[in-house]
């Protein structure tokens, strides 16, 4: 598992795209062209991970969504990569009958059931194009993976498996029988994928628990068939340098409600916070100018622009951890540094004109044209700097915007005040009837993560007095009461305390670990924490299938993958990757079924609370 | 990992097909349509035979290519075999031929490009050739890399043999000197092993050589010329030579730098006619951008006009309704 999730699904998908035969490495091999089919899932997993110029180095000359209008491309072959839905067999049925493609490569992003595998075969047949379908594969990537240890369930019915989801105070069985099927077959093929079988462990009498359950029925069965199980063969020869098994942590949602709603200082986790970030993707509105129109003219329009933020943007890559100055200064560095390289190579245009006319000494000349040469050809990097440099100057200068008209840095330290219970300079009610400071929603989100973290109720006054201030501030009060019912259940939960804090900087983030992070310390390193002692554990490589909470293997685990059930954001993750920086030698992946942050959980919240 | 299922889809195919003859049901089409589908699929795939024909053709190129690879480097190696030696000529003649030959290729895509785009309707075929023609192209572009690069290590060490050959008269004129026979063989291979840049230790060879034949010449003395004479045109012909050998060898560093200047002047010209394109862009847009104006400064005009004409009637009307109060009873 040295190599991250991103890797092992980049690397599946490529082979996918070369008709699954491992793609051979040959620069001068012969072009093979080739049509790729998706629909919305496999847009989702393939866009993070590959870029249009990768599809084209791969052969693929035009990339389609399978329900669009398409056009016959006649002897040409067809790779599709869809899930396994009744409307997708339909347009593919379609398709072979029209026969719009020379050869189709069919591949399933999660197992296609035997009826759906007939109906592929009736038409096939039916359209006498059974010897075109050349390959049938099921690809088990049915995940999202976002960055080298951070993987996402899906982003196209995000509502199926939503906290509100499951959570509702409505939901039938039969609801919640299919929301948990979903998540398992997502972690199943997570699982294959990754090649591994993991040691499973989960706080009891939650949705996680369920999650846990089937998780493991599934494992079983599929070693228990030893023909047909994924598990084995090359699989696990790649991943096996570690004897170890990794550790899966199941949580809820629930145990911290507190973590979505913080305002954050981290450059990923404020991106995600305040601008409109998606599958890696940020879309900025920027404003053309902000001179007053005059009179009768037509607004300006504004200008919508979106950056992708990859792996290959180093910058990004390492500063996406960082607090938000840092992020600043660094910034003007690059900049200063890129406006250096610029006048190097202005310089030696100068160097050229004068030493030009010297037609003796060969090894000078020599010496000017290799120059002139690496000039030539760092140019391109030059570009690439350059154009890094622009995209994280307009996003940093677009999330100071909102971090100065909503004086984000004073809630941020309000509220890390408030999770690690020192005392407060200013008080809650002020900070709420403050007028110019923050969104509604802003107010809103202190407030919850005061009542959230605070030991005891706040007395029936306090809470009236609360409810007033908010309500002037223009607030809607739903969550609240979502939020009590909530506390009325798990107040066993005692998430305020056990805090610890190391430092007292302004504004710079505090070593305090998030509670996700504690339990997997826990677990990790086999601690006994009144906490973590009864959650359950699961391997579904035993024989007998134990109930037991007694774990068999006393060494601390080197891997662990954590996966939030109901929702996750940036900050737990960036909590999780500056853990494990700590620690030498041990890997971390971050998953949850959906990623949203603190505007949308609010909105969640309140949905609840309506009910 | 991924599973092959294409074995279970065999197997639901002839379960479906058994079930369909069990149930009585038309198996497929009939033969004639078959026929008409195939001869449809025939006729389009025209361009698609066309293409494959340039890879083929460039692929021939690069296996030719690679296989006298071997001959067209080896030989330059200090260690000459007999069998695998490569005149001069030879080579000359496949690099001409590798040129003709891409040149034609990359004709043949440019006459694909511009038919590419007859006869179709659909904007997604469009776009796909136009794609496969990049592939071709870009096939193509590597492949000539292969050749560059070869003529690029040719140059290079005709370059260094020419520098090394540069002490070959020295070396003969010295070893037939019976005066130092060991000092000055030595020589030469010392020079030969060290580097060969700096033009000192040459022109310290030559006067050396000369010396010695002119000692040579002197003791052995001809009838028809004077001793002196012969020194002097002896001088004269190193001199020639030298001067000649350095013309010479500053024609070919001149060839290899303009070699590496050609490499360069590509990139310049794939810059500048990207710049083209944009260029072309900007002048239509400013183009239109100035008819928008002329109009809106037209459309003012009128307004204005309209505007001055609709004053003066509502004068009048006002006018006349005070008239007409003023001297209607």
């Amino acid at each position: 598992m040295a190599a991250g999730i991103r890797e092992k699904q980049t690397v599946a998908l490529k082979r996918m795209l070369n008709f699954n035969v491992p793609p051979v490495k040959n620069s001068t091999g012969e072009p093979v062209w080739k049509v790729l089919i998706y629909d919305r899932f496999g847009q989702d997993i393939i866009s993070p991970l590959l870029s249009v110029k990768e599809l084209r180095d791969m052969g693929i000359t035009l990339h389609l969504l399978l329900h669009s209008d398409r056009d016959a491309i006649p002897d040409v072959p067809a790779v599709y990569f869809v899930m396994p839905t009744e409307e997708n067999i339909d347009r593919m049925c379609q398709d072979l009958r029209n026969q719009l493609y020379e050869s189709y490569y069919l591949n399933f992003i999660s197992a296609i059931s035997r009826s759906k595998l007939e109906d592929i075969a009736n038409a096939a047949i039916g359209a006498n194009a059974v010897t075109q379908v050349a390959k049938v594969f099921d690809q088990y990537l049915n995940f999202i993976t976002l960055e080298d240890d951070m993987f996402v369930l899906c982003n196209q019915n995000k509502e199926l498996v939503s906290y509100r989801a499951i959570n509702r105070p409505d939901i039938t069985d039969t609801e919640m029988e299919t929301i948990m099927d979903t998540i398992v077959d997502s972690l199943f093929c997570f699982f294959v994928t990754l090649g591994a079988i993991p040691i499973i462990r989960c706080s009891r009498g939650t949705a996680a628990e369920m999650v846990a359950v089937k998780l493991d029925k599934k494992l079983r069965e599929n070693l228990r068939d030893a023909r047909n199980s994924l598990f084995t063969g090359d699989t696990l020869g790649a991943g096996q340098f570690s004897f170890q098994r990794p550790l899966l942590v199941l949580v809820d949602r629930n145990i911290d409600l507190a973590t979505p709603l913080h305002h954050t200082w981290t450059y990923q986790a404020l991106v995600h916070d305040v601008l409109d970030f998606h599958l890696n993707r940020v879309n900025l509105e920027e404003s053309t100018g902000t001179e007053s129109s005059p009179a009768g003219a037509r607004p300006k329009k504004k200008n919508k622009k979106s950056y992708d933020l990859t792996t290959s943007d180093k910058f990004w890559q390492k500063h996406k951890g960082s607090p938000f100055p840092e992020v600043a200064e660094s910034v003007q560095q690059e900049l200063e540094s890129y406006r250096a390289q610029e006048d190097e190579v202005k310089r030696l245009k100068s160097i050229m004109g004068i030493e030009g006319e010297d037609e003796g000494a060969i090894s000078m000349l020599s010496d000017n044209t290799a120059k002139l040469t690496s000039a030539v050809s760092s140019l391109p990097e030059l570009l690439e700097k350059k154009r890094l440099i622009d995209l994280h100057t307009n996003v940093a200068t677009a999330v100071l915007e909102h971090i100065k008209s909503r004086k984000l840095d004073v809630y941020f330290e309000y509220e890390e005040k408030i999770m690690s219970k020192s005392t407060l300079d200013k008080s809650l009610l002020d900070m709420i009837s403050d007028p110019d400071a923050g969104t509604p929603e802003d107010k809103m989100r202190l407030f919850l993560i005061y009542y959230i973290s605070s030991a005891q109720v706040p007395s029936e006054i306090d809470l009236e007095q609360y409810k007033k201030a908010l309500m002037d501030a223009g607030c809607n009060l739903a969550p609240l009461s979502y939020i009590k019912q909530w506390n009325l259940f798990s107040r066993v939960m005692n998430t305020g305390s056990q805090f610890v804090m190391e430092g007292v900087k302004n504004l710079v983030l505090k070593q305090q670990n998030l509670p996700v992070t504690r339990i997997l310390d826990n677990l990790m390193e086999m601690k006994s924490n009144p906490e973590t002692d009864d959650y359950r554990y699961f391997d579904p490589k035993m024989l007998r299938g134990s109930d037991s909470s007694v774990p068999r293997n006393k060494n601390p685990f080197q891997e662990a993958i954590v996966f939030v059930v109901g929702g996750g954001n940036y900050i737990e993750y960036q909590n999780l990757i500056d853990y494990v920086k700590g620690k030498q030698g041990k890997h971390v992946l971050y998953g949850c079924s959906e990623l949203f942050n603190a505007t949308q959980f609010i909105k969640q919240l309140s949905q609840l609370g309506q009910k | 990992m991924a599973v092959d299922i294409t074995l279970l889809f065999k197997a639901s195919v002839k379960t479906v097909k058994t079930r369909n003859k069990a149930l009585g049901v038309a198996a497929g089409d009939s033969a004639k349509d078959e026929l008409l589908k195939r001869s449809a699929a025939r006729c389009k795939s025209d361009f698609t035979s066309r293409a494959r024909e340039v890879i083929s053709h460039i692929g021939k190129l690069k296996d030719f290519l690679l296989q006298h690879r071997k001959d067209y480097i080896n030989a330059y190696s200090h260690i000459m075999s007999e069998y695998v030696r490569m005149t001069d000529t030879e080579r000359d003649q496949i690099d001409q031929d590798a040129q003709v030959f891409m040149r034609t290729c990359a004709d043949a895509i440019h006459l694909l490009r511009t038919e590419a785009h007859k006869g179709v309707q659909s904007a997604q075929v469009k776009e796909h050739r136009s794609a496969v023609l990049d592939f071709i192209e870009d096939y193509l572009k590597r492949v000539c890399k292969l050749y560059s690069e070869q003529r690029a290590i040719r140059v290079k060490r005709v370059i260094d043999k020419k520098r090394l050959s540069r002490l070959e008269p020295e070396q003969s004129n010295v070893s037939t000197s019976p005066l130092s026979p060991e000092k000055s063989s030595l020589n030469p291979f010392d020079d030969s092993e060290e580097k060969l840049s700096a033009e000192e230790t040459k022109d310290r060879n030559l006067p050396d050589a000369q010396s010695n034949v002119g000692l040579w010449g002197d003791g052995k003395g001809e009838d028809e010329l004077s001793p002196e004479e012969i020194q002097m045109f002896e001088q004269e012909n190193q001199r020639l030579v030298g001067e000649m050998n350095n013309l010479f060898d500053e024609v070919r560093q001149i060839e290899g730098k303009v070699v590496e200047i050609s490499r360069l002047q590509e990139i310049f010209t794939e810059k500048v006619l990207q710049q083209e394109t944009d260029i072309d862009n900007i002048h239509q847009l400013v183009v239109g951008a100035t008819e928008n104006i002329k109009e809106g400064n037209e459309d003012i005009r009128e307004a204005i006009k309209n505007n001055a004409g609709f004053r003066v009637w509502i004068l009048f009307f006002l006018v006349m309704c005070s008239f007409s109060l003023l001297f209607l009873d």
